[in-house]
């Protein structure tokens, strides 16, 4: 792993060192030689902050690479800030409880709209103009022709005839398979004000993220160009990234990428030039109250902005980060990338935190949030993982979400536990303690069956079945294909799906074929009932009993008690054709010592498959002298019974006995008891009687929980 | 003049022991009336299971989730119980304060008629009087604002976090110095109104006023002690009840023992309170020693003259 990165990071830190300290660079900054990824859609960007207004004037060239087998004759692009453009945008309109924004002032809409868009064919200027800025650039290349007149508005996925998030261009003449093209575009944007779905602007702090326009992604035949919903993330194509952001002098700037020149200028703004290679998204952001603090785990460089009422929290933020790169590259491979940077959103600006883009994630944290409160840690460690499941193996998060939510998840289950060891790996203040996974079964739980996880984001039935089956959901069913699988080989198969997939564009069926091979087995049974279905997994000890054998009764019978027994379960099966289709009944008995003449128990356990989803599943059964019997059950009939006549009674039976099945949405009915157990019934009845009589005679004390409220 | 009143206080109550019993055991009483139903369906959920000694243990969360997904109906059941139970507890509360009030003003100690009968006596006065604070109440709980002006006064509609987080728990602090004037107020003109056998409740209510913002340092300063007292004992209980955690009976009925322990010393403190509140108002309007209360209802309403 440090051979394959320590090339381009030692090139990379060469060139740098030769570059100018200011101005424009004319040296291609090598990052990756050969480039990592297709490098379809590379984008050199200009882009001016008019703070007052928030508005974004920006000019840009898109080198666009058709590396399909199709001539193409259009080209579409995401407008994503038009999502935020009026109440009738596919965004808006699929907007019913905006949890990550406030609601935006009426003079905080954001839009964005293409002013010009030019095409030209004139390829080979490509490789002079790769590293110019568009406004220089533009004189230089040739036979620019304006299709401005022909930008017409889709939208692809659902009817919203206001919706101007895509919009499709038809090109002066087809791009034939391996052709480039150049586009130029000049456009003015403006960010929604506060922040809105992770981008826009609050005061003098901005984050843009989605604020140029962008070039969907051909493939399959044909373009996939999604209007940007208000349950999605976002899908594109890999390139090389130059963007000259001309900020504010004071503002402290951090985007995608590497800095490579900041130039002054003459009228109190400053340009900010930044390179980023093999990467699919580019976001920035500015603000002259940024704290800055730097560090570094193994071979990245990392630099965290913090808010300065959070200023305290920077060292926490920062080990967080050093952690999550320490994790993912020991456990999933290498992070290729030189540098990341973490962004803490300002105070009121909340909705541009907890996100991610390439080599730059946005945070969340608040001041006074106790330590015992991982919230912070698990949104770094959570963003972080993002740039492997969103940005080396760059999913359609329109079309199969879990793939990148979903695996990161499952990530942050398996991380999180072995980071913050103990009880409270989520959260241990005020007396509460929660885990990771118990957080996020929680989730699940609200909802597990309203949907297949394999959906369109914008085909759920609701917003929180779009998040259990984009998050909890997935991060639980592959931790239970891990418990399964075991970790080793379900960590090698996490890796070799890195491996095998980065830098493109992996589909769920990818995923389970790394997950079939590495195994060894062939796990679609699983794969359809967790992704594809709605199926519930529940498995339950429905019922226990001990009673003691008595001798036999009637005609022809054996003498032999335990044999006479036996026979009898046999014969009921045998004679119950109809239930024999549907039962798998086992029958363990112990011939008592014939030196004990102790009295024999006949005991039973029955276990039904309450939901749809077959699992296979351990059965143990505890007796009164201590011994303990594991059975394995495939899961597949509706129930299963066990019977065993031994010199003992039984005293419990728990499926799924190690918990390695959090899938299982009733733990409670997981097992079953002879006697009935009082005891915790009565110390949970005690703990509330208490609570309960303390607050009948105090309930002023309820104003205690407005506290939180009022804090944070 | 403060330590006095709680030694006096703390004296009448122990003079009282059975009122003390009297004011625990409706309050067990309620609350087990809230807590049977979720004890029963906790029983049938995991009775039978072996979550049913896990519980005994450390909370399992998951077990929460699940009993509320499973017991939806649990809830709708506490929708109601919610509302009449702690209007009904706070309602004999009420009247049993009555004969509280009435006891210590006579200064003997517990006598059964005489508490039942002040219970009797005063309850639709204190009802009245409570209505008549409610205006009162409404501008003391208005003190919480005061943080929330001076906030934005200072630091404009953009404050940064940690003005909003201190400023939180100023807010908070406001607020229950809000609810302990207002509790002051109601318990002085009860006062009142036991020791003058008042009628007109807006008298009392007023004389509450002047008593506590007449001597807002001595009167404030016992009642936030006790209120203190018990914060910080519950402070010490609670570390303490979450250690106990064991699957284990001995645990069990200790932690037990020690809850209702708890809500005892609370019910002291309350009863104190009162006796101490009593003793001070006394004090302060310069009267001699505890007036007889007769235990004739007729006679109650002239008592003091």
């Amino acid at each position: 792993m440090e051979s394959k990165t320590c090339t381009p990071r030692l090139l990379l830190t060469l060139v740098f060192l030769l570059l100018p300290i200011s101005g424009r660079s004319q040296e291609a900054p090598v990052l990756f030689q050969p480039a990592l990824s297709p490098r379809i859609a590379s984008y050199n960007i200009e882009v001016t902050l008019e703070s007052a207004q928030k508005k974004l004037h920006g000019r840009e060239l898109l080198f666009w690479h058709n590396q399909t087998s199709a001539t193409i004759s259009e080209l579409q692009f995401h407008l994503y800030l038009n999502g935020f453009r009026n109440t009738r945008s596919t965004y808006m309109l699929g907007t019913s409880n905006p949890v990550r924004s406030r609601r935006i002032k009426e003079d905080g809409w954001g839009y964005i709209e293409v002013d010009a868009i030019s095409v030209s064919y004139d390829t080979e200027m490509i490789p002079s103009l790769a590293l110019s800025r568009p406004s220089e650039a533009a004189t230089m290349i040739a036979d620019l022709t304006d299709i401005t007149p022909e930008i017409e508005f889709i939208q692809p996925d659902i009817e919203s005839p206001d919706d101007k998030s895509v919009f499709s261009v038809p090109l002066p003449r087809p791009l034939p398979p391996g052709g480039k093209v150049i586009v130029a575009v000049d456009f003015t944007a403006k960010l929604p004000e506060p922040p809105y779905a992770r981008t826009g602007a609050k005061a003098e702090y901005v984050f843009a993220g989605q604020w140029f326009p962008k070039i969907g992604v051909h493939t399959d035949g044909q373009w996939n160009c999604h209007q940007f919903h208000s349950r999605t993330n976002f899908f594109a194509d890999f390139g090389v990234y130059n963007v000259w952001i001309t900020v504010p002098e004071d503002n402290v700037v951090g985007a995608t990428g590497l800095e490579v020149a900041v130039t002054t200028n003459d009228d109190g703004t400053a340009t900010h030039y930044y390179h980023a290679e093999d990467v699919h998204d580019f976001a920035w952001t500015a603000s002259p109250e940024f704290v800055e603090v730097t560090g570094k785990s193994q071979d990245v460089d990392i630099r965290v902005l913090m808010q300065p009422d959070h200023a305290d929290q920077s060292q926490r933020q920062l080990e967080a980060a050093k952690l999550a790169v320490r994790y993912f590259q020991d456990w999933y491979g290498d992070y290729p990338f030189p540098n990341l940077t973490v962004v803490d959103p300002r105070r009121g600006a909340a909705a541009s935190g907890g996100m991610e883009y390439p080599t730059l994630i946005t945070v969340g944290t608040g001041y006074g949030i106790p330590a015992g409160m991982k919230l912070p840690e698990m949104v770094t460690i959570h963003e972080f993982g993002h740039n492997y499941w969103y940005h080396l193996l760059a999913s359609n998060e329109f079309e199969e979400s879990w793939l990148d939510e979903g695996i990161n998840t499952y990530t942050d289950i398996q991380i999180m536990p072995d980071a913050y060891p103990g009880r409270g790996n989520f959260l241990n203040a005020m007396g509460l303690v929660l885990d990771i996974g118990t957080y996020h079964r929680a989730q699940y739980m609200g909802l597990p069956d309203a949907d297949p996880v394999n959906r369109t984001s914008w085909g759920f039935y609701s917003g929180q079945s779009y998040t259990v089956n984009s998050y909890p959901k997935p991060g639980l069913i592959l931790t239970t294909l891990q418990n399964y699988l075991g970790w080793d080989k379900m960590l090698e198969a996490m890796r070799t799906y890195v491996e095998r997939w980065r830098f493109r564009h992996p589909k769920a069926r990818d995923f389970f074929d790394v997950l079939n091979e590495v195994s060894g087995e062939n796990l679609d049974w699983f794969f359809q009932q967790a992704f594809e279905t709605n199926s519930i997994l529940d498995y339950s000890v429905t019922r226990v009993f001990s009673r003691e054998v008595k001798p036999p009764k009637g005609f022809d019978h054996t003498l032999s008690t335990v044999d006479s027994d036996t026979a009898l379960t046999r014969t009921d099966k045998e004679n119950d054709s109809s239930l024999a289709a549907a039962t798998d009944e086992t029958d363990t008995t112990a011939r008592p010592d014939s030196s004990s003449p102790g009295q024999l128990y006949e005991s039973g356990v029955n276990i039904r498959r309450l939901g749809d989803f077959k699992f296979p599943v351990e059965i143990e059964v505890i007796f009164e002298n201590g011994e303990t019997v594991r059975e394995s059950w495939d899961g597949q009939e509706l129930w299963k019974k066990l019977r065993y006549t031994k010199p003992t009674r039984l005293v419990s039976a728990t499926v799924d006995p190690d918990g390695k099945i959090p899938l299982d949405v009733n733990l409670t009915n997981n097992s079953k008891t002879l006697e009935k157990q009082t005891l915790g019934v009565n110390k949970i009845s005690s703990r509330t009687l208490f609570w309960l009589q303390f607050l009948l005679e105090a309930p002023e004390t309820m104003h205690s929980f407005m506290l939180l409220n009022d804090i944070f | 003049m403060i330590l006095s009143s709680i030694k006096t206080g703390l004296a009448q109550v122990w003079k009282s022991k059975r009122m003390v019993l009297i004011f625990f055991l409706a309050n067990l009483s309620f609350a087990l009336v809230l807590m049977l139903p979720f004890r029963a369906a906790v029983s049938n959920f995991a009775g039978e299971t072996l979550m049913g000694t896990k519980l005994a243990g450390h909370l399992p969360i998951d077990f929460i989730f699940e009993l509320m997904k499973n017991n939806k109906s649990l809830f709708s059941i506490y929708g109601t119980l919610f509302m009449l139970v702690p209007a009904s507890y706070w309602l004999l509360s009420l009247f049993l304060s009555g004969g509280a009030f009435a006891t210590f003003a006579r200064g003997d100690g517990y006598s059964s008629p005489a508490f039942w009968a002040g219970a009797a006596t005063y309850f639709g006065r204190f009802n009245r009087l409570f209505l008549w604070s409610l205006p009162v109440f409404a501008v003391l709980l208005c003190l919480q604002f005061l943080e929330t002006g001076f906030q934005r006064l200072i630091f404009g509609s953009d404050p940064y976090e940690y003005v909003k987080y201190w400023g939180g728990w100023v807010k908070y602090g406001l607020r229950v110095i809000s609810f302990v004037l207002c509790a002051m107020v109601y318990d002085y003109a009860r006062i009142h109104v036991v020791t003058t056998g008042e009628t007109r409740m807006r008298v009392s209510l007023w004389h509450g006023i002047r008593t506590v913002f007449g001597n807002l340092g001595r009167t404030f300063a016992l009642a936030f002690g006790l209120f203190l007292c018990g914060a910080l004992v519950l402070a010490i209980y609670n570390p303490i009840a979450d250690s106990l955690a064991a699957p284990n009976a001995f645990v069990v009925l200790t932690l037990f023992v020690l809850q209702q322990a708890y809500m005892l010393f609370r019910m002291l403190l309350r009863l104190t309170l009162y006796s101490s509140q009593l003793f001070l108002s006394n004090k302060l309007a310069g009267a001699p020693a505890p007036l007889e209360i007769s235990t004739d209802p007729q006679g109650l309403e002239g008592a003091a003259a």
